[in-house]
């Protein structure tokens, strides 16, 4: 195997970076800006040389030379190569945006948490272990606490206690999950897991199921586990509120689907996400109608993002997951640029309230351009990419005839139309008050202008993604051709 | 090739020109108007050549298999597009001029028709509703252009039309799960396999959802606000031709998808009586604005109705005469906003309590306006009388009595406001504030002149409409029809020879007026309003010699108590409601970290209770 | 069996801590012991009686005279992750009691709704 160009180098090369910023904090702090940018440059470069070659056949890497079921693996199939491929461009794209957007100090260990973060995220997807799987997650939470308390003039750390009470709890009963799985079958590699689940009775694979479900369903943002979601989400820095949207639940998603796909049955459980999604979904919109923050408002329409994709995936079918994994893409893309923009209005008027916003659109055309752009691509317009998304959920909605299923989603967007257009209208017609107008510094522009061709790209052609996204569906929905090559072969 | 490649150019074309315009605008806004005139006009044109059966453009995206095409029926309405489309942006140039975000503007606005060229030329449903949701963005762009008072207008036409769309989505998706295939020729195939319940699902949702954009009541809270906020050469395209797209979609569903529907099926019945209440109520509404562009938006949606009644009736006369008022409407509808648009532009008000005496000042515009009323009225020699007098001659002849009392009454009540519109802005006391008004400059009454000059040449000869209008039908399945250039048939063998009708009622008109000048012509002279004597007092220079203002007092307070009921009311109420509700549900975030911890405990103790019920008990 | 219901008994004791408990650090007090009684659970499973530590300290020891190894060795990966979260909560704490001076749970909900 070719060492320039493995999956170990999602985790160690962050990992690594992440140790190395401090160091480099003391040299010079030019370098702690420039150092994850190249680090998730190279990742990107991997993960698009690495692609083709998942797609053909999973690498399946291992860890300090032990053969599964034994050791570590790690595992770089079609989903996730697709996943990890778009984590590592989003996270790049963030870092555009952080170049100029984070400038006040302590520069190190905002870095050094990202990089984190990018590791652990990266590291949930591709790890073949599960108790892996709960180091990563935990990884992941740490970092994700400590930026969410970054800025130290908000609330931050009121909802960084919020996050970490109940990622406490998500860690403790994925750790009681792993603990039962271990005392019954004995072994922690997920393949080998899935081989020997049939002798397990029946009532505690249920136990243990729930367990996973209540625990990774938090940080899934799964309605009602998500009490932390909407602070933690308003109250981090603009660009890492958009990283929590775009790579961090999805990286638990993964996570809660890889468990319930390969580990249990699907469709035992399939009925009870497309009910818990709706849920989620529903009471989503409906709190981010009246919200006065934008960052909140954001948050809100994140979390009913997420139920749609867990309807999605619930539906348990090949389109159902492919609409699934459409889903999460349009979604990171679009929310990342959200966030971005929202970040930079939020940071011109000075103010976090929607009613403050009103008239910066017209002053900061660009920013207000981008909000409304990707206002109307998730509200699911054409020829954006959320479209699709929806389209393909709605397919296989009607496919697996939940006509029921397909009104109440509609109905929801509905709702975020309503909300989404109401703020986009502020931002235009409403006289500024005397504030300070400030230019949008040239890269935040750039990472901005990056995601909106994406979108309105996907938008007009979506084969480029339905394309990658059919086979990672399949290796989802294909149990035996996981468990042989994670197994390699044994 | 070049043939094949024809339909993608022009949309190709057409979006790519809204995206350039934009960006000229940033660049280089002194070639703006080249630009935007440039881009108009060569997707026209190419529209224009496009033959009647053009091949299908067939490709695949995102995993559908989606084709483009034009069929005699889709011809049709590209050339209305077409042709309202290029006049409406010729005369936006002048009228936009000076005008903030321009490039806004014509990016929405170019959008707009191009996407209504995309939903014409889709024979799939995915590409449908694709341009459909691109046409009602783009749309909701332009309503909410010009000041904030315009959200909420802008907001409430967002909303009917995402609930409009999302009815026709899950009719499309609905379909797709029977048909597994998107194209319009496969649906039809299918279409007579369905049962008659889901049938009829798929009929209602699509009616809803072309309805929305028709304004048929009760869905047509968002229109008079959403016509009113647009600029106004928007507004003549939105009421002229992107609510015939509604009319479009409808004549799709209720003659291709559902020849299932005979005529006299309940839900034609009730359509047309929706048809012929939107009508009806359409008209009283229109009588009692005092805003010009709200009464025509209100006229609008009362002659949709007329162009709903006859689509439901379906009859081959009916049908016929449903389409003609369509074009007719969206001829005569895009002119008369734009002549009112004018009278804006020339004196920034639309009150009709304040316009007054214009006709001296503008007198093109007074044409204008004048012809564009007698259209709507119906009254020949103008195209508008041949639609109605074929709608009426359908109704009679499919034993719809009451429904022609329905619309005869609406008709007639339509002089009221047709006259108020004219009298208050053009007739009446010549003010002094309104001395320094000119006409609009040429660019603006020359769209508004041709469409005039459209709506004669379409009363004395319908047939240049008839022809293209008998292919159309025959694409919706209905057997040959005769027609011949200037004559009107109907069942009891009568032929009305409107060219012979013209003929004598213009030599009648043309004599009279010649008699009144010859015997007048020496004893005229001019005179001011305020040069009159009455009982030997001169009227000082600000007495109100005209009553414009309260001019229908009387029938208001008539109609008072049917005002109180209105479903605009009802419906803001119901999302007041709904918005309280959303609100009091959000309290579920308490904002208390214990709180949420509990509630995790409580969502696992209640899976591990209710396992074997939530998820099964097999595992 | 006396470990597993001692853990059980610990994590009970635990989730009450942090749900009744009104004190931020009595709170933290309360998931560290959740924690714990989760580690002690892991263990237990790994522990069979009799048996010496999974090293191989005297000749001809077979493997399943020794305690299962892997429980260990993920315990103490916990362990430090534990530690690692406990040191952010009570950082996250410090900051809380310098914003409202107070560490009331209740008294703490500016972000609500």
């Amino acid at each position: 195997m070719n060492l320039n160009f493995s999956p170990v180098h999602f985790i160690a090369v962050p990992l690594f970076a992440a140790f190395l910023l401090p160091l480099l904090g003391r040299i010079s702090q030019k370098l702690v800006t420039l150092v994850p940018g190249i680090v998730l440059l190279y990742l990107s470069a991997v993960a698009l040389t690495l692609f083709p070659q998942a797609y053909n056949e999973p690498i399946v890497e291992i860890i300090a030379g032990w053969r599964p079921p034994f050791g570590i693996t790690l595992v770089f199939g079609p989903l996730a190569a697709f996943l990890v491929t778009m984590i590592t461009l989003i996270g790049f794209v963030v870092w555009i945006y952080s170049y100029r957007f984070i400038i006040r100090a302590p520069l190190e260990k905002y870095y050094m948490l990202f990089m984190l973060l990018i590791a652990g995220s990266t590291g949930i997807i591709l790890t073949g272990d599960i108790f892996n799987l709960f180091v990563f997650l935990e990884i992941t939470a740490i970092a994700a606490y400590s930026l969410t308390a970054f800025l130290r003039d908000h609330n931050g750390a009121e909802a960084a206690f919020k996050y970490l009470l109940i990622g406490s709890f998500a860690s403790a009963f994925v750790l009681l999950a792993i603990i039962i799985l271990y005392a019954n079958v004995g072994t922690l590699n997920m393949a080998d897991i899935a081989v020997r689940m049939g002798d397990v009775p029946a009532k505690i694979k249920l136990t243990i199921m729930i367990l996973f479900i209540v625990g990774l369903g938090i940080e899934a943002e799964l309605f009602p586990l998500n009490g932390w979601a909407p602070d933690a989400y308003s109250q981090a820095p603009s660009p890492i509120g958009a990283v929590f949207a775009g790579i961090v639940v999805k990286a638990a998603v993964y996570a809660l689907m890889r468990v319930l796909f390969t580990l249990f049955d699907l469709p035992t459980s399939s009925h009870f996400l497309v009910v818990m999604g709706t849920i989620t979904l529903l009471i989503a919109e409906m709190s981010a109608m009246r919200q006065q923050q934008i960052k909140r408002m954001l948050a809100f329409s994140s979390i009913g993002q997420m139920g749609l994709v867990l309807v999605a995936f619930g539906l348990g079918t090949r389109e159902g997951i492919a609409a699934a994994l459409f889903l999460m893409f349009s979604h990171a893309i679009i929310k990342t640029l959200l966030f971005f923009s929202a970040g930079y209005l939020v940071f011109f008027s000075g103010f976090k309230n929607i009613s403050d916003l009103e008239g910066v659109g017209r002053e900061k055309p660009w920013t207000g351009f981008f909000f409304s752009l990707g206002a109307l691509a998730i509200i699911g317009l054409p020829p954006f990419s959320g479209f699709w998304g929806k389209f393909y959920l709605l397919i296989s909605a009607a496919n697996a005839s939940h006509i029921f299923l397909i009104v109440l989603i509609l109905f929801s967007a509905v709702i975020e139309a309503v909300y989404y257009l109401r703020v986009v209208g502020r931002l235009y017609f409403k006289k500024l008050h005397d504030i300070e107008i400030r230019r949008t510094p040239f890269t935040g522009l750039l990472a901005m202008g990056i995601l909106a061709i994406v979108t309105i790209t996907i938008g007009v052609y979506p084969d480029f993604i339905y394309e990658l996204v059919l086979p990672a569906a399949d290796e989802l929905l294909d149990k035996a051709a996981y468990l042989q090559y994670a197994m390699m072969g044994q | 090739m070049e043939q094949l490649l024809n339909i993608p150019a022009i949309l190709a074309i057409a979006f790519a020109g809204s995206i350039l315009v934009f960006v000229t605008h940033l660049v280089l806004p002194r070639l703006r108007t080249a630009v935007v005139l440039l881009l108009t006009l060569v997707p026209a044109y190419l529209v224009w050549q496009l033959p009647v059966d053009s091949p299908m453009v067939y490709f695949s995206l995102g995993g559908f298999d989606l084709s483009w095409g034009t069929n005699p029926y889709s011809r049709l309405f590209s050339l209305l597009i077409a042709g309202i489309g290029v006049l409406s942006t010729i005369y936006s140039l002048a009228f936009m001029k000076n005008k903030a975000r321009l490039g806004f503007f014509y990016l929405a606005f170019l959008a707009t028709i191009a996407a209504m060229y995309g939903i014409v030329f889709s024979q799939d449903l995915l590409s449908l509703f694709f341009f459909w949701e691109i046409m009602t963005w783009s749309s909701f762009l332009l309503v909410i252009y010009y000041r904030f008072e315009n959200q909420q207008a802008g907001i409430r036409y967002f909303v009917f039309s995402a609930v409009g769309a999302y009815a026709l989505l899950t009719a499309i998706v609905y379909l797709y799960s029977f048909t597994g295939d998107l194209s319009l020729a496969a649906t039809f195939r299918v279409i007579p396999q369905l049962s008659t319940t889901q049938l009829s699902w798929i009929t209602v949702l699509f009616l809803l959802g072309f309805g929305v954009k028709s304004a048929l009541m009760p869905m047509h809270v968002w229109a008079p606000d959403a016509y009113r906020s647009a600029p106004s050469p928007f507004t003549a395209l939105f009421s002229g031709v992107l609510s015939k797209m509604g009319v479009f979609g409808m004549g799709l569903v209720l003659f291709k998808f559902m020849g299932g529907l005979e005529p006299g099926h309940i839900i034609r019945e009730v359509l047309a009586w929706m048809g012929g209440i939107t009508a009806l109520l359409g008209t009283f509404y229109a009588v009692f604005q005092t805003d010009a562009k709200k009464l025509l938006a209100y006229s609008s949606i009362a002659q949709l109705g007329y162009i709903i009644v006859g689509l439901a009736i379906g009859t081959p006369m009916s049908v016929m005469a449903a389409i003609f008022l369509a074009l007719m409407h969206g001829i005569f509808k895009s002119m008369l906003f734009m002549g009112v648009g004018s009278v804006f532009h020339q004196t920034g008000s639309l009150d009709l309590n304040e316009l007054t005496g214009l006709i001296r000042r503008m007198p093109l515009s007074f044409v204008t306006v004048l012809m564009g009323i007698i259209t709507v009225a119906g009254v020949p020699p103008l195209g508008g009388f041949v639609g109605k007098w074929l709608l009426y001659e359908s109704l009679i002849t499919s034993n719809h009595y009451f429904l022609v009392i329905v619309l005869f009454t609406s008709s007639t009540a339509a002089f009221l406001y047709l006259y108020r519109l004219i009298f208050s802005i053009f007739l009446g006391q010549e003010e002094r504030e309104f001395d320094h008004i000119k006409e609009v400059s040429w660019v603006m009454w020359v769209p508004m002149l041709i469409l005039a000059g459209m709506t004669l040449v379409t009363g004395i000869l319908p047939g240049i409409f008839f022809g293209p209008i008998a292919e159309a039908m025959q694409y919706l399945g209905f057997p040959q029809i005769d027609w011949q250039m200037s004559v009107l048939f109907n069942p009891w063998g009568n032929q009305v020879d409107m060219l012979s009708v013209i003929t004598s009622i213009a030599t009648v008109f043309l004599l009279g007026l010649a008699f009144i000048t010859w015997k007048n012509f020496r004893t005229t002279r001019y005179v001011t309003t305020k040069d009159i004597h009455t009982s030997g007092e001169m009227p000082t220079e600000n007495e109100n010699l005209t009553y414009a203002i309260d001019f229908y007092r009387p029938f208001e307070r008539a109609a008072a108590p049917i005002f109180k009921y209105k479903v605009t009311r009802m419906y803001a109420s119901f999302a007041e409601n709904a918005e309280h509700l959303f609100d009091l549900l959000r309290h579920v975030y308490t904002g208390n970290a214990q709180t949420y911890a509990l509630y995790v405990v409580i969502f696992l103790v209640i899976l591990i209770v209710f396992s074997g019920w939530i998820f099964g008990i097999q595992i | 069996m006396i470990y597993y219901i001692t853990s059980i008994a610990l994590i009970l004791i635990g989730m009450y801590a942090v749900l009744v408990k009104k004190n931020l650090v009595k709170m933290i007090i309360g998931l560290s012991l959740v924690d714990g009684g989760l580690h002690l659970l892991f263990i237990a499973i790994g522990y069979v009686d009799d048996a010496t530590a999974p090293i191989f300290s005297k000749e001809g020891l077979s493997a399943a005279e020794m305690v299962d190894p892997i429980p260990q060795a993920l315990v103490l990966t916990a362990i430090v992750i534990g530690l690692a979260v406990t040191a952010v909560a009570l950082a996250i704490i410090i900051r809380l009691y310098d914003h409202h001076k107070t560490l009331n749970v209740n008294k703490i909900r500016e972000l609500k709704w």
